[in-house]
């Protein structure tokens, strides 16, 4: 029984068991490793997708429970990966073994669709996304820069 | 004459003459550049090699070849840095990739020379030996660039300048690229090697700071680590060892779960079982990569390999490590064991026998525990094995050793293996043994036909780890009439696999305690043990600069001030340097309110005991303890002496990075073991910061002395920011801390 997924603006269909978890039906089945493996239990945050817009840890999602919802994976995130949190990931080089910035980005990205101006304490809040490099004062900083382009 | 323009011309002739030009490949097809950067592995196809480490394509793109793999860490983006100093080139031309272990193999060590950093495929690009060699990479090509350019042109040579990728004639004006003269400068030999230009003269290192080469696969999600390789007709498995290092598996029943979606085998890793490795002539120690016991379920797709793993019925045989009934056992081994004398003496100078007689005595002893590298791309690999081959796609921390760990595993001669290098989530010490990619090709090897990505579930990462080893140590001092140690009797208990830098290379221990003596004491206690970033320093830094604070505070003498007198007559001013600088930074003997207080600590990484060598760091944190016990850091203020600096932001966030490592194993990190088991699996048990848990650091940039090296700065801070942070606790509270994790502490002082 095949079910219909709408990924970055595409109907795709996956012959995945509705009981596997979103992440593996991504990486697996569809081919798209974006969105990263870290712990399986919804904890670091590499595997942070939007779900009709909310960042959503995707590794214990079943498959069958975002069925027809509209999914954003970092691959769809903008056109020609110039989204400004990208832009700026790079102009502040802030990724070092860069595992789970896709993650980091995907939760960056929802909070400024929600809050267009966050403040420090909105950042730690909604960004919770373990990293071990210790990239965090560089993804703060860059949020609050593509925040300032996005309002420019 | 600086060291770095002193290079040793010979050497490199003897290492480029085994390829020289002869190598030049045709101009086949367009570069696929994005490709290079996505997939690693994957060549840009076309262009022309001026050396095994430089090819230029005909789009102008150059790509570099680096023997030390990104780990986040910048390596590969300083080589290329380093090399287009003396290329003269366009730095948006440069990309880099993993130089080929198999073809080091092939063409006779092509990218490797017996003795220090150039030995082997792992470590970082700021050497003395590996940047001359990337400047002489770079100096070279230039001037095989600027000769064809002027055999083109029909002039002398010297009228031919290079700049950003360019060449130009200059009496007359006339432009060629690099890449359009590329294939010709790939067939020319220089009589001679050109000279290095003086550091006084550099342009680009030192100067520039761009983003890595890696940032924009990163940010695009596009970045294929070796959890995202995708080989055609490829299957998954998903691995078990035995829980109890060094146990056997005993039982299982395969007919429970071969029926499960998706499932295709069940395989069993043996470590007994006959392995043909007399083809294994290994430049390097295999010891680390031995096979575990272990069980995998293979299957399509690793959801289903993962379940069937959980549905299989399994047991273990223990062995000798399931002794070890609760954690408490194994911390008592250790802390019992320094109590009396050590079995082995580490370091012995002058004469300790008066210590106990002594006026003044302080004696402490220290706990830190076994902590886990904890890599964000948990462990995997994947491997095609054939009856004579085999080609692995593996997240490496040194791919030379991953090559021939693949070929002992397969039993394979060493130059049928292909090995290739992906992005790696993560090194921190867990991905050097090479046991990773053992276990691969073990699983792999029993799967006929087709690819096999084998995966360690987080869990079994964790579990199945090569730890920061578990150490408790005693440290004794006499201090004489002017309150410093006069004598130091030292004494580290630990399980196998310790590591002692920070400790028998202190300055303390080599020079400036005149009698000192340090013993161990090796424990079988089971758990297998590795590098963790900055291995040994990680644990001594925090104890002995804790107990030199002890000291301070029995003679009454301000902690800086202390240590500025311990190391006065050091031979180098990079100490006292970066205590100052961090003190002043940090507003050091500022008033503060009850329940505050600042803390300091100095150590240096990799000096080896000799002055001006190494990475020396000092940290002063500045913290707020509630009277509940609640604990704030405030900031964190950092120094640090590595002589000189080629990359300003790359040295910032390498500190900011391993200043929050650091942090994090003093306040966190601790694996206990209940029946032989590693209890903690996951990040619910195993906490690692976030980003509202950082307090502020400050790196500060005062402490360099300017030194004519290169020093490295990722392992550094992990010495020294928990003995700061217990200073400051002992300042502000009263109370020393003693043992990591301080959460587990109870800092109440109500």
């Amino acid at each position: 029984m095949a079910l219909e997924l709408k990924i970055n603006g595409t109907t795709l269909t996956t012959d995945a068991d509705p009981s596997t978890p979103l992440l593996w039906v991504l990486r697996d089945h569809l081919g798209m490793t974006g969105t990263k493996f870290g712990c399986g239990i919804a904890q670091c945050g590499a595997c942070t997708v939007h779900v009709n817009g909310m960042a959503t840890r995707s590794c214990q999602l079943p498959v069958a429970a975002v069925a027809g919802a509209d999914i954003t994976t970092i691959e769809g995130l903008a056109p020609n990966a110039d989204h400004p949190l990208q832009t700026a990931w790079v102009e502040m080089n802030v990724a070092q073994c860069g595992y789970c910035q896709s993650g980091m980005i995907m939760a960056a990205a929802a909070l400024l669709k929600q809050n267009p101006k966050p403040t420090d304490q909105d950042i730690n809040v909604a960004v919770n996304n373990v990293c071990r490099c210790g990239t965090y004062p560089r993804v703060k900083a860059a949020i609050h820069k593509a925040a300032g382009t996005m309002q420019s | 004459m600086n060291k770095i323009t002193n290079v040793n011309r010979r050497q490199f002739l003897i290492s480029t003459a085994v390829v020289g030009g002869a190598f030049t490949i045709g101009i086949t097809a367009a570069s696929d550049a994005d490709a290079a950067l996505t997939k690693p592995w994957e060549s840009p196809k076309g262009g022309a090699e001026l050396s095994p480490w430089l090819s230029i394509m005909p789009d102008d793109t150059i790509m570099v070849r680096v023997a030390t793999p990104e780990i986040g860490n910048g390596a590969m983006t300083q080589t290329a840095m380093t090399i287009t100093e003396e290329l003269e080139s366009d730095w948006s031309k440069m990309q880099v990739e993993g130089a080929p272990a198999d073809r080091n193999l092939k063409e006779n060590g092509v990218y490797t020379q017996a003795g220090g950093s150039l030995a082997y495929f792992a470590g970082r690009s700021t050497t003395d030996a590996r940047m001359k060699l990337a400047l002489q990479v770079g100096a070279s090509a230039r001037e095989r660039l600027k000769a064809a350019a002027a055999a083109q042109w029909k002039v002398p040579v010297a009228e031919v300048t290079a700049a950003k990728s360019m060449l130009t004639h200059t009496p007359t004006g006339r432009t060629l690229t690099y890449g359009q003269v590329a294939v010709k400068a790939a067939a020319i030999k220089l009589k001679e090697e050109p000279a290095l230009k003086p550091q006084s003269e550099w342009k680009f290192l030192g100067h520039a700071t761009p983003a890595k080469l890696s940032a924009p696969a990163i940010a695009s999600g596009s970045a294929v680590f070796g959890m995202d390789v995708r080989v055609p007709g490829m299957v998954y498995a998903a691995l078990r060892q035995s829980p109890v290092h060094g146990g056997k598996l005993k039982s299982f029943d395969a007919s429970a779960v071969k029926k499960m979606p998706g499932v295709i085998d069940v395989i069993v890793v043996d470590p007994d079982e006959p392995r043909d490795t007399s083809k294994i002539k290994a430049p390097m120690t295999l010891a680390g990569a031995m096979p575990q016991s272990a069980i995998a379920v293979v299957a399509e797709h690793y959801w289903q390999a993962a379940k069937a793993l959980e549905a299989l019925p399994v047991e273990w045989t223990d062995g000798p490590g399931g002794q070890w009934k609760t954690y408490k056992q194994m911390r008592d081994a250790t802390t019992d064991a320094i109590s009396k004398p050590g079995s082995k003496v580490m370091v012995e100078r002058g004469d300790i026998s008066g210590l106990d007689k002594s006026a003044k005595i302080v004696e402490a002893d220290y706990f830190t525990p076994y902590s886990d590298q904890m890599t964000m791309e948990p462990l995997n690999g994947t491997a095609l094995v054939t009856a004579d081959s085999v080609e692995i796609w593996h997240p490496s921390q040194h791919p030379e050793q991953g090559l021939w760990v693949a070929a002992a595993e397969a039993g394979v001669s060493p130059d049928k293996v292909k090995f290739n290098q992906t992005y790696v989530g993560g090194g921190f010490g867990r991905r050097v043994f090479g046991n990773d990619s053992r276990m691969v090709v073990a699983v792999a090897k029993k799967v006929q036909g087709r690819p096999v990505h084998v995966i360690w579930s987080r869990e079994e990462s964790v579990r199945q780890g090569r730890y920061r080893p578990l150490v408790a140590a005693k440290f004794k001092a006499a201090l004489g009439a002017n309150g410093l140690p006069e004598m130091l009797l030292s004494r580290a208990a630990l399980g196998e696999g310790g590591y002692f830098i920070g400790w028998i290379d202190s300055p303390y221990t080599v020079a400036q305690i005149k009698n000192v003596r340090l013993e161990t004491q090796t424990l079988p206690l089971h758990l297998l043990t590795g590098p963790y970033r900055g291995p040994g320093y990680n644990s001594f830094g925090f104890m002995y600069e804790t107990f030199i604070d002890e000291c301070a505070s029995a003679a009454g003498i301000d902690p800086l001030e202390y240590r500025l007198k311990l190391l006065e007559g050091w031979p180098d001013s990079g100490w006292s340097g970066s205590l100052k600088e961090a003190a002043k930074q940090a507003g050091w003997g500022k008033k503060l309110p009850k329940g505050m207080g600042q803390g300091i600590a100095i150590a240096n990484w990799a000096g080896g005991g000799k002055p001006q060598s190494g990475t020396t760091v000092a940290a002063v944190a500045t913290v707020e303890v509630s009277s509940a016990g609640e604990l704030k850091i405030h900031a964190l203020d950092i120094a640090f002496d590595t002589g000189r600096i080629v990359n300003k932001d790359a040295v910032q966030v390498q500190l900011e990075g391993g200043a929050i490592f650091g942090l994090n194993m003093a306040m966190n990190e601790e694996l206990t073991i209940a029946n032989g088991r590693v209890v903690e699996g996951n990040y619910d048990t195993y906490p690692i910061m976030r980003m509202g848990d950082v307090p502020k650091i400050n790196i500060h940039f005062g402490g360099l002395s300017g030194h004519d090296r290169f020093s490295e700065v990722g392992e550094p801070p992990v010495g020294v920011i928990g003995p700061a942070i217990g200073n400051a606790i002992f300042a502000a509270t009263g109370q020393r801390v003693r043992s990591q994790p301080f959460r587990k502490l109870d800092l109440n002082w109500a």
